[in-house]
């Protein structure tokens, strides 16, 4: 019975979810801002990948002879207080952003998607799931991340892992309320009453039907990761210096803001070129998958 | 209605105790002994010794966690080694300027947002919506810190109008307070403007495609009047709510923004601290920022009340 | 009836723009309304009798994208040419409308003292105490027990009879010359539905008003209506006094819509009568008569659209064929 009822059921939502992909695909490339999202993105992530083609100087290399040169032929964003290229830097930059919001997202998700779906299945968990949820979002997302990072030390690993515990609870939230409404429908009870398991149910049946709220919440961290990686570098507590990201060039940048503006204005346009790609993409994500979503869960 | 407060009171609680536990264990979670990272790498045994006694190390974790507890509970949020102070005076003094660029960074996002929201709503799919929800998605992009950066490059560097950076309290004046705080609250309050600006237009718009706003309109209605009256009210709760939530995002904006602009706020108390490794700062800081971001979600909730009959009237 | 009608449509068209291009929601509608009767506008669901409600009073939101076409006269003027703060002095004063859902269709957040007292105050310029004082009256008349306390009640605090009652008042708060009222039993119990009836019958004799009655519902239609309006697909199929309409339906439709009301009489083991097919969607309108790919008797002559035409003074039928079913089968012929 079960396999029988699983077949029809999947052998529709796959005919289903061809076609809609399709709609899907189409629609997402008719959103103009979508699109300009998606270049803007792309752009960051090639130079992601091609940083040490991109580059013209070695990131770290310092010649103090050129000290703080304004934008120039040979210098395209100015050089630092070291003689450092700014542009190496910032495009070295993008490595560290790219890499931290990736596996924020990734591990965020994964766990989140984890917590989300147990919470809303078995219901003697979700209280407790979701009293810790509740708890550890009352903390500014920066500061808790701030206060993980001092225990913790500044290294790039441990960004990661203070930006993913800021955000698995708001990734919990989403899932466990797009998890509710499934779990309510009557084919799932009608799974349990023929004695479907309850992992295959959470993960055959419920867990497919959290993907849309989960991939649009995730393009929005994906932003948010990217910000506060910057400000936390900014503030000295993220990627440690010398290693080159966009938040702790804008902190050199800040010291000298006198002297050479160019080192403060070009890793900002770095980062609201990455932060605006996927909050373009976020938002034509959400008006194709998810138009009932409140906006303010993002 | 006193029963609806009082469950929303009682739904604190938890959360409330969540927070003061995330909020211990946290700064347990460095490796190695604290004692030694405190006092850096000089330190002598005995040094070593007196601090760990001192901030009770050698004891079990639960019974660590009691006694901070037990003081938290008492107003006491531990002893700031490097300021020499107990944390909650350290706390304290901080706390005006915060409270200062928060609000007034709030006031303006909220003063700015809505109409813009509205306006953007009732003229959906016009050039002006457009234009408004671009500069607001703009506005979700750029990060606070460096909107503060390019303020100071050009209204203090270049065009000399307010102080780069600096602040000076409310006793001074307020045209001397607001000259150094415009710049960091401006910059603060963007981004939170443009999240309840893009709220307010979306929970506008679904509102005014409710039944009861057709029937507004069959009574002969101007359309401003149905906005404003039927629609709005109606739209606030959600508006409310994204306030509440991105207070969040303010305060964490702020801790950024007063280093930007060198504002002796929470924010810069915090920063220094992280980079001196003073745990109990850091700890009472933002025990005490998630406190208030809790109560302030608190006062929400009891203004949904306000406007809806429905949470006002229920049993 | 030699008297000028309250309300004249002519020609009315009614176009959406949508994703997906041009939508005719209402196809070339024509009637008039008297004082003092009722019509009903009767139809399947999406036949364009609520889009031609709306269109009435130009409902449709400022962005929506509709388009209006044809004439729709009210005391010697178009209301579909006159401006929107014209429009406006009309919208629930001259003619008003009580919406099908009375449990979404009042606001939340304001007494149903404020929301029947705010028409009144707009239209008839009393102050807000006066107006109030004639809300009062009102829900008085629409038979709410105890309305001084009930203005003050939210609309969350009225079961749903009472608050249709509270559409009612509102729609009457400034005697309307017409009452558009579409659906308004259908969200109810059948015990109130007959009360709600009954008080619009009562109040329609005392202020005069012409009726618009939109509904589905035939049952409905036989016990309230002078005359009758079947809309199939944006058109009107056919137009007769109620007791033709049972009697001697012509349109192949209207014969199927009556046959397929359950009755007591109808033998219990008899299945009920379907029409045959599904309403076409308006993207995909048949090119000739629009009912002819459902319809038992259509020929090739089906193939062109059909008029309107006139069968006697008070009975206009759009069908090649009128009276199919009466005259048997006319396909072999």
């Amino acid at each position: 019975m079960d396999i029988a009822a699983n077949a029809i059921l999947k052998k529709k939502t796959n005919f289903l979810e061809s076609i809609r992909r399709n709609i899907v695909v189409r629609r997402f490339m008719s959103n103009r801002l979508a699109v300009t999202g998606c270049a803007l993105l792309t752009i960051i992530f090639l130079m992601a990948i091609f940083a040490p083609l991109l580059a013209t100087q070695p990131p770290l290399e310092m010649k103090v002879t050129d000290r703080l040169k304004a934008p120039s032929a040979a210098y395209w964003f100015g050089t630092d207080e070291f003689g450092r290229d700014v542009y190496s830097r910032v495009v070295h930059g993008s490595r560290i952003s790219i890499s931290v919001g990736l596996s924020v997202v990734v591990i965020s998700s994964v766990l989140g998607l984890v917590l989300g779906l147990y919470s809303a299945y078995y219901r003697h968990l979700d209280n407790l799931i979701m009293r810790v949820v509740d708890g550890l979002m009352a903390f500014p997302a920066v500061l808790l991340a701030i206060a993980i990072m001092a225990a913790l030390g500044p290294k790039v690993e441990n960004v990661i892992i203070s930006i993913s515990v800021v955000y698995i609870p708001t990734v919990a939230r989403t899932v466990r309320s797009a998890a509710l409404v499934v779990r309510e429908q009557t084919y799932i009870e009608a799974i349990q009453a023929l004695g479907g398991k309850p992992w295959r149910i959470i993960w055959r049946h419920i867990a497919p039907n959290c993907m849309s709220p989960l991939i649009v919440q995730a393009t929005f961290i994906f932003a948010y990761a990217v910000i506060i990686e910057a400000s936390l570098s900014f503030l000295g507590a993220g990627t440690p210096p010398p290693q080159p990201s966009w938040g702790n060039i804008l902190s050199d940048g800040r010291t000298l803001i006198r002297q050479a503006w160019w080192i403060m204005v070009f890793p900002g346009i770095a980062i609201v070129m990455t932060v605006l790609g996927l909050n373009l993409i976020g938002d034509g994500l959400r008006d194709l998958l998810d138009p009932h979503t409140n906006k303010a869960k993002s | 209605m006193v029963k609806y407060i009082f469950k929303r009171i009682c739904y604190l609680l938890p959360v409330l105790a969540v927070v003061a536990i995330v909020d211990f264990v946290i700064i347990h979670l460095t490796p190695g002994d604290p004692a030694a990272v405190m006092l850096g790498s000089d330190a002598t045994d005995a040094d070593l010794a007196k601090l760990r006694e001192q901030l009770g190390l050698n004891l079990p974790i639960y019974v660590q966690f009691g006694r901070w507890l037990w003081g938290v509970l008492h107003g006491n949020l531990g002893w700031s080694i490097f300021m020499d102070m107990p944390v909650s005076t350290a706390i304290w003094q901080h706390l005006g300027p915060t409270v200062s660029l928060t609000i007034l960074a709030e006031v303006i996002a909220i003063a700015v947002a809505i109409p813009l929201g509205v306006a953007a709503a009732a003229n959906r799919g016009t050039w002006l919506d457009q234009l408004f929800m671009t500069l607001a998605l703009l506005g979700i992009s750029i990060p606070s810190f460096w909107i503060g950066l390019n303020f100071i490059l050009l209204f203090a560097v270049k065009l000399g109008w307010f102080p780069a950076a600096g602040y000076q309290p409310l006793s001074s004046g307020l045209v001397n307070h607001l000259k150094y705080l415009i710049m960091p609250a401006v910059s603060l309050g963007i981004m939170q403007g443009a999240l309840i600006a893009r709220m307010t237009r979306s929970s506008l718009l679904e509102v005014l495609n409710e039944n009861y706003i057709r029937t507004a309109e069959a009574k002969g209605l101007k359309y401003w009047v149905i906005i404003f009256k039927h629609a709005l009210r109606n739209a606030f709760i959600p508006i409310l709510t994204v306030i509440g939530l991105t207070f969040a995002v303010l305060i964490g904006g702020a801790v950024v923004t007063e280093t930007v602009f060198n504002i002796p706020g929470i924010g810069k108390l915090v920063v220094t601290a992280v980079l001196r490794r003073d745990y109990a700062v850091i700890q009472g800081a933002i025990l005490m920022t998630a406190t208030a971001y809790v109560l302030i979600n608190l006062v929400i909730d009891l203004l949904y009340a306000l406007i809806d009959p429905r949470v006002r009237l229920s049993k | 009836m030699k008297k000028q009608p309250l309300l004249e449509v002519r020609d009315l068209k009614t176009r959406f723009s949508t994703e997906t291009g041009l939508v005719t929601a209402v196809d070339g509608v024509c009637f008039q309304i008297y004082s003092g009767e009722t019509v009903g506008l009767v139809g399947e669901s999406g036949c364009g009798k609520s889009v031609t409600s709306l269109s009435i009073l130009r409902l449709f939101g400022k962005h929506s994208g509709t388009r209006l076409e044809g004439k729709i006269l009210f005391e010697e003027r178009d209301l579909l040419t006159v401006p929107l703060d014209e429009i406006q002095t009309i919208r629930g004063n001259k003619i008003s409308m009580i919406f099908q859902d009375p449990m979404t269709s009042l606001n939340p957040v304001y007494t149903v003292g404020d929301q029947i007292a705010e028409s009144i105050v707009l239209h008839q310029k009393l102050d807000r105490k006066q107006a109030l004082a004639k809300a009062v009256t009102m829900l008085e008349l629409v038979g709410i027990p105890s309305p001084e306390s009930r203005i003050h009640d939210y609309p969350h605090q009225l079961s749903g009879g009472m608050r249709q009652r509270v559409m009612i008042a509102m729609g009457l708060a400034c005697q309307p010359k017409l009452l558009i009222a579409d659906e308004p039993t259908t969200a109810l119990d059948v015990t109130i539905q007959a009360q709600i009836l009954e008080l619009m019958q009562k109040l329609q004799c005392e202020l005069n008003m012409g009726i618009i009655l939109i509904t589905h519902d035939l049952g409905v239609v036989a016990e309230v209506c002078d005359r009758v309006l079947v809309m199939y697909l944006g058109q009107i199929v056919e137009e007769c006094p109620v007791e033709v309409l049972f009697d001697n339906p012509l349109h192949p439709y209207t014969c199927g819509l009556i046959r397929s009301i359950p009755s007591m009489a109808t033998n219990r083991r008899e299945e009920l009568h379907v029409i045959a097919g599904m309403v076409p969607s308006l993207y995909h309108v048949p090119a000739g008569c629009h009912f002819a790919p459902r319809c038992p008797y259509a020929d090739a002559q089906c193939g062109n659209p059909p008029e309107l035409v006139t069968i006697d003074a008070e009975h206009k039928v759009r069908c090649w064929h009128p009276g199919a079913r009466a005259s048997g089968e006319r396909r072999l012929a």
